[in-house]
């Protein structure tokens, strides 16, 4: 009887969680985007003969359907979420999906030095060195990923960041090194998110100034977003981690400058208030991924001219030097090559590779996260 | 369509067993057969026309076997109807393994045909051979009905990955099966098991395997570790598509045999043979080793006999040499144990059992090497040559991250936990805290795989090669 019953019970549970997740699956209206991973989910796919017969597999409609099933499934965070709490918590895995947390903080494992990106990344700023005039000064600073802070003295594979370090040196004869590891610490990172902290830069500005000659000395109040900032690492780790303030630097200086986006071709601000609540709120600095865009500082403490080349990183950090220039070119090659990116032009018909031409100061800033995956630079 | 995808348990299957169940008895198996096609052509829409076509030459080969039986036009019959079929499997499978051989040996370049191996093929032919060859000697009479034949063949549990299921195992239930509550249940079971272990243990120990490989920081441990994850992990991937295959073949009303029976706990490599992958090996004992005179013969024909048939069981698994030497590999072992070692295997206790695990790791990491230089790399891997070291950082890490899924990858290619279930089950309390339990289990086994797939990548099944 015992038997019986357990057996019906095993049958009908089964047979209604099926059917259940079956009929969600089925009738739940399919999602255009994932706000938790930032990106597109796929959508149905059109079923005609060409697709069900397409010769490479990821043309077909099978293969595109299963790419569907996979972006729709009804309550499909929860179940990311199921995964990860098992993975982590039951199974014992130290990180989910490459992430992994340690003292409140979530960060990506990433190792080994690959030496070979470092060589394509100085290559790659060697060649935009060529654009500069002869009294042109080069330096360039590496941003630490949390790793540095969290990896090594956890028992996570680390970088070795001292080689790293040495290799960029090496490889990047032509520029000198400033080594912002000093102004940093765990504090300056989001817990959730790749980034550092804008608000938290402050030090680290003043050693990337001090060591190109320039002073900084303005002050500056913390404003808040006014929405939760949960970070990259949260939706890719899948994990319940809490959400965090994202804060940026308003004053005076920032008020006074311009900020002209080439690609746009108008005029934005140092902070996109529209991007800061769009789908990942760090791109809010200097338009986000914006290949070039050009500061001006009419009540620059100096007439100098600084290019910088960055990533994420450099973008919030570029704005707390403003005070020292008069003119700040921002570039990100990792959309764009700089030969291209060197035509476009200003309101004056002033193209970039004109100003190159006259700068007195490059900037290199880069994270370790970027130069050891190097190949998103053109 | 793989069994472990979303696609799979939550559009395909539900469909198909609400089809079946509403399906009148007499056409169950067309509903089954139409299922089963649709799941082929999930993979590959244009190798219908070859199913079809084998179905339909297996079809009209086993009436004329039957119709001629006794006769020397049979034997024609049967040889046309093996030809057939093993030229099917030698043009998709082999045919480039013959070129690029016969190019390296000539130094010619002959192209390669570059054609996509139809999936299951080496397990749905030697279904039909069985079925042919069963008829041709009597042992079962010809199925009239083509579309139960066209059901047998084309079956969807066992289509892609086995257990290679006999006819004559299921001709009965082809006509008419049972379907009860107790059955039901056992091949939820079975299934929902079948499916954690593919997809919690055996795309885990994949994630080890693959971090072993893009690793930089190898050590000895690292090599060993890797040896024993890739092991565990082909009889997780194996075994767990095994259990599912039996289990929807129950919920369908079908009486599958087993494929598997703790493999890893053998005190022989000749009784590891008995326990892995038994519908593979009793198949090539029943038509390939007992027709070549298996060991009623002079011992140098039995030996002879003995290394075709392990020849054969390697290029089975897979078109390459590694495969072949595989299978010559347990040829030799096995014949080692049959002339000398198997008499103190026997009397061993501990001994046996780990002797066993050497070869077998030794044989998997043969499996899983591309060429001869991979084997090299990591046999001297494990040995400690070239200069490794013994411990990385890396290797620690790995071992501390996946720590627990060997612990239950160990533990659970044992039948500790099948016995201590049904030890627990045999007590008073123990049945009725099952009763709650099992089904309340099963269903969060349930949502913690759809929790992997909905967030993991495409992993497919390693037997699917071949």
């Amino acid at each position: 009887m015992s038997n019986r019953i357990k057996n019906i019970a095993v049958t009908s549970t089964a047979a209604a969680l099926l059917m259940g997740l079956a009929l969600s699956a089925w009738l739940k209206p399919a999602d255009e985007f994932s706000v938790s991973e930032r990106r597109p989910l796929d959508g149905m796919p059109e079923l005609t003969l060409d697709s069900l017969l397409a010769d490479e597999r990821e043309d077909t409609f099978m293969s595109k359907f299963e790419g569907y099933t996979l972006d729709q499934f009804p309550l499909r965070d929860g179940f990311r979420t199921l995964k990860s709490i098992a993975s982590y918590y039951i199974f014992g895995h130290l990180d989910n999906n490459g992430i992994y947390i340690e003292d409140g903080y979530a960060a990506q494992l990433e190792y080994p030095i690959n030496e070979g990106s470092i060589d394509y990344a100085a290559a790659k700023f060697k060649e935009a060195s060529g654009y500069f005039g002869e009294d042109t000064a080069f330096y360039f600073a590496v941003v630490p990923d949390k790793g540095y802070f969290l990896a090594e003295e956890n028992g996570y594979p680390s970088l070795d960041y001292d080689r790293f370090f040495t290799l960029c040196r090496e490889k990047m004869d032509f520029a000198r090194q400033i080594d912002i590891t000093g102004t940093l610490s765990l504090e300056n990172y989001f817990k959730t998110d790749t980034h550092w902290k804008p608000e938290t830069l402050g030090g680290t500005a003043d050693a990337i100034a001090d060591a190109m000659g320039v002073t900084l000395s303005a002050d500056y109040e913390e404003a808040v977003l006014d929405v939760p900032f949960y970070g990259v690492y949260y939706g890719q780790s899948a994990l319940p981690l809490p959400s965090e303030e994202m804060r940026y630097l308003t004053g005076d200086v920032l008020d006074g400058c311009t900020v002209y986006s080439y690609e746009a071709g108008r005029e934005i601000g140092v902070y996109d208030m529209e991007k800061a609540h769009g789908k990942d709120p760090y791109e809010m600095f200097l338009g986000g991924n914006l290949t070039a865009v050009k500061i001006t500082n009419p009540a620059a403490s100096t007439d100098r001219e600084l290019v910088v080349f960055r990533d994420s990183f450099g973008a919030s950090l570029t704005p707390l030097l403003i005070e020292a220039y008069s003119e700040i070119i921002v570039i990100d090659i990792r959309y764009a090559p700089l030969s291209m990116i060197a035509g476009y032009r200003d309101p004056g018909g002033r193209p970039i590779a004109a100003d190159l031409g006259t700068a007195d100061d490059v900037l290199f800033i880069y994270s370790t996260l970027v130069l050891n995956n190097s190949n998103t630079l053109r | 369509m793989l069994f472990s995808s979303l696609p799979f348990l939550y559009y395909f299957l539900p469909c198909v067993i609400i089809l079946y169940l509403i399906a009148p008895k007499p056409i169950k198996n067309t509903v089954l057969l139409l299922a089963s096609l649709v799941f082929y052509a999930w993979g590959e829409p244009k190798y219908v026309v070859l199913m079809t076509v084998t179905i339909l030459l297996g079809y009209i080969f086993g009436l004329l076997l039957e119709r001629f039986r006794g006769r020397r036009s049979a034997k024609v019959f049967l040889i046309l109807s093996v030809g057939v079929d093993l030229a099917f499997l030698g043009f998709f499978k082999y045919a480039d393994f013959f070129i690029a051989n016969f190019n390296a040996a000539t130094g010619l370049s002959v192209p390669l045909l570059n054609i996509a191996l139809p999936v299951g093929i080496s397990f749905y032919t030697f279904q039909i051979l069985s079925y042919t060859v069963d008829v041709y000697r009597g042992d079962t009479a010809a199925q009239r009905n083509v579309i139960d034949l066209g059901a047998y063949i084309t079956l969807f549990p066992q289509l892609i990955a086995g257990p290679i299921v006999r006819y004559s195992d299921i001709a009965q239930q082809l006509k008419g099966r049972r379907h009860t509550v107790g059955k039901t249940a056992y091949g939820v079971r079975r299934f929902v098991l079948g499916l954690g272990k593919k997809v919690l243990i055996a795309d885990t120990l994949a994630a080890f395997c693959s971090a072993f490989a893009a690793s930089g920081d190898k050590s000895v441990l690292f090599y060993w570790l890797y040896a024993v994850a890739y092991s565990l992990q082909i009889y997780f991937d194996f075994s767990g598509y095994s259990d599912m295959a039996i289990g929807l073949g129950k919920i369908l009303g079908f009486d599958f045999l087993e494929n598997f029976n703790y493999p890893f706990i053998s005190g022989s490599i000749t009784e590891f043979w008995r326990r892995w992958h038994m519908s593979l090996g009793s198949w090539f004992r029943d038509y390939v080793y007992i027709p070549l005179g298996g060991n009623r013969v002079s011992k140098a024909r039995n030996i002879f006999n003995i290394f075709v048939v392990w020849m054969l069981t390697g290029f089975w698994h897979g078109a390459a040499w590694n495969f072949i030497l595989w299978g010559v590999f347990f040829g030799i072992m096995l014949l080692i144990e049959k002339l000398w070692l198997l008499k103190y295997l026997k009397k061993a206790r501990v001994w046996n059992h780990i002797y066993v695990l050497f070869p077998v790791l030794f044989s998997f990491v043969l499996f899983a090497s591309v060429d001869l230089a991979d084997l090299g790399r990591n046999l001297g891997g494990m040995l400690g040559l070239g200069g490794i070291p013994a411990v990385s950082a890396e290797t620690l890490y790995c071992l501390r991250s996946y720590a627990v899924i060997f612990i239950l990858a160990l533990v659970g290619a044992t039948p500790v936990v099948k016995k201590a279930a049904s030890a627990v089950e045999n007590t008073k309390w123990g049945g009725r805290i099952l009763t709650v339990l099992e089904p309340v289990g099963l269903a969060a086994l349930l949502l913690v795989v759809t929790g992997y797939l909905v967030d993991g990548s495409f992993s497919p099944f390693l037997y699917f090669r071949f």
